[in-house]
């Protein structure tokens, strides 16, 4: 029995990570783009365009990181497209959100189509678990790097925001964009190269949907989880750090399902598949009229108001 | 780039003979200023009169069509805010321009024009502090602007200039926002530094308390023109007042006639609310108004008058106490209302009366569209009885407006209140709460819309009016109480108080009344 | 008086061009007219680009689309659930709520649907019993479902946006947890399904076409809600609540029913739509519900400008496009994701248009100076 429970915590942990990391790359997306007072729901576009265009890339130049770079590129493209219709006056960014969001998930199934066969090149993974002799830590412990680059760029982030020039524009422009505008800072300027790179990030997140996990191209590749880390962002109260305990729990409530059936428990196989979507929702409710998020959440976020 | 630096360095402004027009209207006609080193100037006006324009034109938001600015002496041209703040002007806005989520150590160091690209914050906040040692007053470096209070706030701005190193420092309306005590403090350190001669300052106002009880001298403007300027200390308000208003200002009161006290009635009992995080915002409020009889509520901004309103009409719950009409307990719901011909005028009526892209008539019949004839069967309504009804009211109520299908957003601000007026004041009104109905409106419109509420205390209504403007109180009211940090004086008739006594009250002082009130 | 100097201090009246109503509804159809031509020449020039033909695109979805009747009738049969779908997004945006949650209603109405359809079936009762209470059971269990995101909005204050499409993702894993397991029938091989209907219980088509009444109920619908939305004290009051919270709550409209109304409404017309999916296109049901119609139905009520009687046509325009998919995808050696291509480009182009409203130079009814 103790055997059973070990086996499906390992496989969680293994699994947490693993599910985690397009989350918090897209959490960390979305966190820069909220943060100067935007809100994209469009990153689950990019999470879709990106794992496509990391798929080909690799395919056609056998490098792996050089698809995870272009799928960031393309993330950042669609995003700077995201970022210029939003600053049109009436137009409503949760709208042209999910309009990006089709526009990206359209492209990526239009031009992934010859992608789908063909096998491309993946990323390979660091093997931190080779200190043990048990076959389910080595396995569990396979941690694919772009994983410590998100690690990273939460850091980075989260220092960047309170240390330098540029993060205190950021966070004032997400404030009180009259402020920001007192002092002569570009509003729409700022937006949309938050915005952008924001993108990026999203798109790299798709990168390893694509090159490791589940590792192949294919049109029911993402299941949400670009729209989820928009609600993780509410959860960790916009804090890049936070971001990373939120995408870990919800990599592990999204590693249960599949920890379960791997010790032969598969019944109810696909309500464990909800687990994150109830979590979040769950989450969400309790943090709404929290004030504590009130108090941390950009104040010219149209999401929160 | 920021030394504490105590050498007094006050800068003199002179702004002569400046002229600014929009389109065909003159702003400003040859209106001069000046301001020595190291004093304290009142630029006073009724609304409309072109402070902020002039201030504007000296902030380089505007460029006037004629005139001179000499900055210490020397001419100046300044073309933009950012050429101000170099010459060393620096203005605090009447709305705050600090960002709530930043610390006030980061205000202050994001507001530098040099602020490095990474920035060194133990260094900084050494700096800071060393800055603050100088400082007449202190805010707490690490708050969130967000948690602190509008004194504080209102002291963060001004530190802000200090330490951008503006020593001509302009405040709009600066005590608005304020309570007494705070406004005290605030405006005496300003005086002290200025007296030091380590800035000079002109401040926008219209509190005569403030001008001769802090500033060295004054300038006039009415309509536009120079009225008047002299030396504060000396001024008197009889003579102050007559300059600002001029010989064609004299405004018809709204003729009050005799009313007997009977018939509706509201009744405050014991009510205590609270905001989201549970803090007091009105405390234990007790009071009635009469049938035929205004009750004027009159206190500085952010005492919990929103809150009162709030929770008359609705958008708030009581936590405790009762409200009661005509001695039957009121739940302000749209069925009691109707039942007690409830009715009210919210200020900004954008914000809180009308809903800004529906047309003129469909906004009039906010009150009418559940009921007939404009509801009939099923629930059904007629859009033409609607259209009909609007155009009927914007006629009676003299609603300038292109059609009763304009969206009421095209509308200039006294034509939406006048919109709400036609809606809330055209059937049978009991009871009437009214928030700063006339609050930015134009010189006609406040006659109008006084008289429009006047009106209804003749026919007998039951009125509150809360209001920010003394002098509407004290035109309008038949009994006035004192709104303080969420708590009310009692209630005393108009006759037996007068300006300084409110003045005291709004200061946190008790006594509204003479020394001994008759009452039961 | 005080009166007559009042007046005489204010600007006199000026002239118009146009009333405002007359403005507006110019508005709202050249604007939307125009996005879609913008659309059109950029989808082109994306075909272009791709060394495809353009004009030979357009002409097989007139082909594919309208041409025949055989190919009207499918784009007839496709329109059918995204009006429904189409009217669930548009109805809460009128009060201001931008609800994703179609998708989610229109899986677990039609599932429900299925679900009480088996003992009624089993007991052997009269058809003509049976499919409105199954019809009812989908509309209940629709609105119920998003009517909790405009419970959550109202007195939890969660963003409905957000839950509504987390609810969308639980629907689908709710109807897989069921359909593969309790209720799975076994003779469903490769694709689980619940117990299929038979002949006797599917809803027919209507008389003298092949498309079935889901188009019928759809229509009608649609102008009842129109009629609910334009000229009902409900709608009223939901407009003022959808325009300005803070107005409605001094006019003491209970806001919170409102919109929980509005909502429950919309989920109950995607929950018809999963009825009539049931009941006229699969006879059982399975994972071929979440077909994205939900989703298709937001770009729908967007390209309608939240009209419920507008929103007929422009169903009637996807679903020509969507008649027209597979004609493409043979003649033209395109992939099916062609036309998410277009309605993603439609989609953005349509937003990018939202700022010209009261910015068209001919349709000048603004008082210049008026606003502040």
């Amino acid at each position: 029995m103790s055997d059973a429970i070990f086996m499906v915590l390992m496989a969680m942990l293994g699994g947490a990570i693993r599910v985690s990391t397009p989350f918090l790359l897209v959490a960390l997306g979305e966190t820069l783009t909220e943060k100067s007072g935007r809100i994209n729901l469009g990153l689950e576009g990019n999470l879709v365009l990106g794992a496509m265009i990391a798929y080909a890339t690799s395919y056609s130049t056998g490098s792996p990181w050089l698809g995870v770079l272009a799928a960031g590129l393309a993330g950042m493209v669609l995003s700077a497209g995201h970022g210029w219709i939003c600053k049109l006056p009436k137009v409503n960014d949760i709208a042209v959100g999910i309009a990006f969001m089709n526009l990206g998930t359209g492209l990526a199934f239009f031009f992934g189509k010859p992608f789908i066969q063909p096998t491309a090149p993946r990323l390979d993974a660091i093997a931190l678990g080779a200190w043990s002799s048990n076959p389910q830590v080595q396995q569990a412990l396979k941690v694919n790097p772009l994983f410590f680059v998100g690690l990273g760029l939460a850091v980075l982030l989260w220092w960047m925001l309170k240390n330098t020039r540029w993060g205190l524009i950021i966070r004032m422009t997400g404030d009180s964009a009259a402020s920001a505008r007192a002092m002569g800072v570009s509003v729409d300027r700022v937006r949309l190269l938050a915005t952008s790179a924001g993108g990026f990030f999203a798109g790299i997140g798709g990168a390893f949907l694509s090159l490791y996990y589940p590792g192949s191209w294919s049109e029911s590749l993402s299941s949400g989880q670009g729209l989820m880390a928009v609600a993780l962002v509410i959860f960790a109260r916009w804090n890049p750090i936070r971001c990373v305990w939120a995408a870990l729990l919800f990599g592990a409530s999204g590693a249960l399902g599949p920890a379960l059936q791997s010790i032969g428990f598969s019944k109810g196989y696909y309500f464990f598949n909800a687990a994150p979507y109830i979590l979040t929702l769950v989450i969400m409710v309790l943090s709404a009229r929290s004030q504590k998020a009130a108090h941390e959440a950009p104040g010219e976020l149209s999401i929160v108001k | 780039m920021i030394k504490a630096n105590t050498k007094p360095r006050a800068p003199a402004l002179e702004a002569l003979h400046v002229s600014k027009s929009f389109g065909g209207n003159k702003a400003l006609d040859d209106v001069t200023l000046k301001v020595d080193a190291g004093s304290f100037h009142a630029l006073l006006g009724e609304n409309g009169a072109g402070k902020s324009t002039l201030v504007k034109c000296i902030m380089g938001f505007y460029q006037a069509d004629k005139g001179q600015l000499l900055f210490s002496g020397k001419e100046a041209q300044i073309q933009s805010p950012r050429e101000a703040h170099a010459l060393g002007i620096g203005m605090v806005y009447q709305h705050f321009t600090l960002v709530p989520c930043l610390t006030a150590a980061e205000n202050l160091v994001i507001s530098r024009p040099d602020t490095p690209m990474v920035i060194d914050w133990a260094a900084e906040r050494a700096q800071l502090e060393t800055f603050m040692e100088t400082m007449p007053f202190r805010v707490r470096l690490d708050a969130q602007v967000a948690t602190l209070s509008a004194g504080e706030k209102q002291k963060l701005e001004i530190l802000k200039l200090l330490y951008l190193d503006q020593r001509f420092l302009i405040l709009d309306e600066p005590t608005s926002v304020l309570t007494p005590a705070e406004a005290d403090e605030v405006l005496g350190v300003l005086g002290e530094m200025a007296r030091r001669g380590e800035v000079s300052v002109l401040m926008i106002s219209h509190k005569f308390r403030e001008v001769t009880a802090f500033c060295d001298s004054f300038t006039v403007l009415r309509r536009g023109k120079f009225a008047g300027s002299g030396d504060a200390r000396n001024a008197n308000v009889a003579e102050l007042s007559a300059m600002m208003i001029g010989d064609a200002g004299v405004r018809p009161p709204a003729i009050r006639e005799p009313t007997v006290p009977e018939g509706p009635e509201l009744e405050l009992r014991g009510i205590s609310a609270r905001d989201e995080e549970g803090r007091a915002l009105v405390s234990d409020l007790s009071f009635n108004v009469r049938s035929g009889e205004i009750l004027g509520i009159a206190g500085v901004s952010g005492n919990g008058q929103s809150a009162l309103v709030e929770l008359l009409s609705g958008q708030r719950p009581v936590a405790r106490g009762e409200l009661r009409v005509n001695g039957a307990v009121f739940e302000p719901t749209r069925r009691n209302f109707d039942r007690f011909k409830v009715f009210g005028l919210p200020e900004e009526p954008l914000r809180n009366a009308v809903v800004p892209r529906m047309s003129v008539a469909e906004n009039i019949a906010f009150r009418s569209f559940d009921k007939p004839p404009v509801a009939r069967r099923f629930g059904l309504i007629s859009p033409a009885g609607i259209r009909r009804r609007g155009a009927e009211l914007i006629r009676q109520f003299n609603v300038q407006t292109s059609s009763p299908d304009a969206p009421i957003e095209t509308l200039s601000g006294g034509n939406v209140q006048r919109s709400v007026l036609a809606r809330e004041l055209s059937g049978d009104v009991d009871i009437l709460i009214v928030s700063n109905p006339c609050f930015g409106l134009d010189f006609a419109s406040v006659a109008d819309i006084r008289s429009k509420i006047m009106d209804c205390r003749n026919r007998g209504a039951a009125v509150l009016l809360i209001s920010e403007d003394l002098d509407e109180i004290f035109e309008m009211s038949d009994k006035i109480a004192v709104m303080s940090d969420g708590r009310l004086s009692d209630p005393v008739p108009v006759a037996q108080t007068d300006a300084r006594r409110v003045g005291n009250l709004l200061a946190g002082q008790s006594g509204l009344s003479a020394p001994k009130p008759d009452r039961a | 008086m005080s009166l007559s100097s009042a007046t005489s201090d204010l600007p006199a009246r000026r002239k118009l061009r146009l009333d405002p109503r007359s403005a507006a509804l110019i508005e709202a159809s050249v604007i939307p007219l125009a996005a879609l031509l913008a659309s059109a020449l950029i989808f082109s020039l994306f075909l272009t680009l791709l060394g495809k033909d353009p004009i030979r695109f357009f002409a097989l979805v007139w082909t594919g689309g309208v041409a025949s009747s055989f190919s009207f009738q499918n784009t007839l049969q496709r329109a059918a659930p995204l009006i429904l779908t189409g009217l669930a997004f548009a109805v809460p945006a009128r009060i201001g709520m931008t609800l994703l949650g179609a998708e989610g209603a229109l899986v677990l109405g039609g599932l429900a649907s299925a679900l009480v359809a088996i003992p009624m079936v089993l007991a052997g009762w009269p058809v003509w019993l049976g499919l409105p209470i199954m019809a009812l059971a989908a509309m209940a269990v629709g609105g119920v479902w998003m009517g909790i995101a405009g419970w959550l909005r109202h007195y939890r204050g969660v963003n409905e946006t957000i839950s509504s499409l987390l609810l969308t993702y639980i629907a689908v894993a709710i109807m897989n947890f069921l359909v593969e397991g309790v209720f799975r029938d076994p003779g469903s091989t490769n694709k689980a399904s619940t117990m299929p209907l038979g002949p006797d219980w599917r809803i027919g088509d209507m008389p003298g076409t092949s498309v079935h009444w889901g188009l019928a109920a759809g229509v009608i619908i649609a102008v009842l809600l129109w009629v609910l939305m334009e000229r009902t004290t409900f709608g009223f009051a939901a407009r003022i609540a959808g325009g300005n919270l803070r107005a409605a709550q001094a006019q003491g409209l209970a806001v919170g029913k409102l919109a929980v109304a509005s909502c429950a409404i919309a989920g109950a017309c995607a929950g018809l739509a999963g009825f009539f999916e049931v009941t006229a296109v699969h006879g059982q049901a399975n994972a071929s519900l979440a077909a994205q119609y939900g989703f298709t139905g937001i770009l729908v009520a967007f390209l309608a400008r939240q009209n419920p009687l507008a929103v007929v046509p422009v169903a009637l325009l996807f679903g020509a496009l969507g008649a027209s998919g597979g004609l493409i995808q043979r003649r033209m050696d395109m992939p099916d994701a062609t036309m998410l291509v277009l309605q993603g480009i439609i989609f953005v182009t349509l937003l990018v248009s939202e700022t010209l409203y009261g910015r068209l130079p001919f349709l000048s009814t603004e008082q210049a100076g008026d606003r502040t």
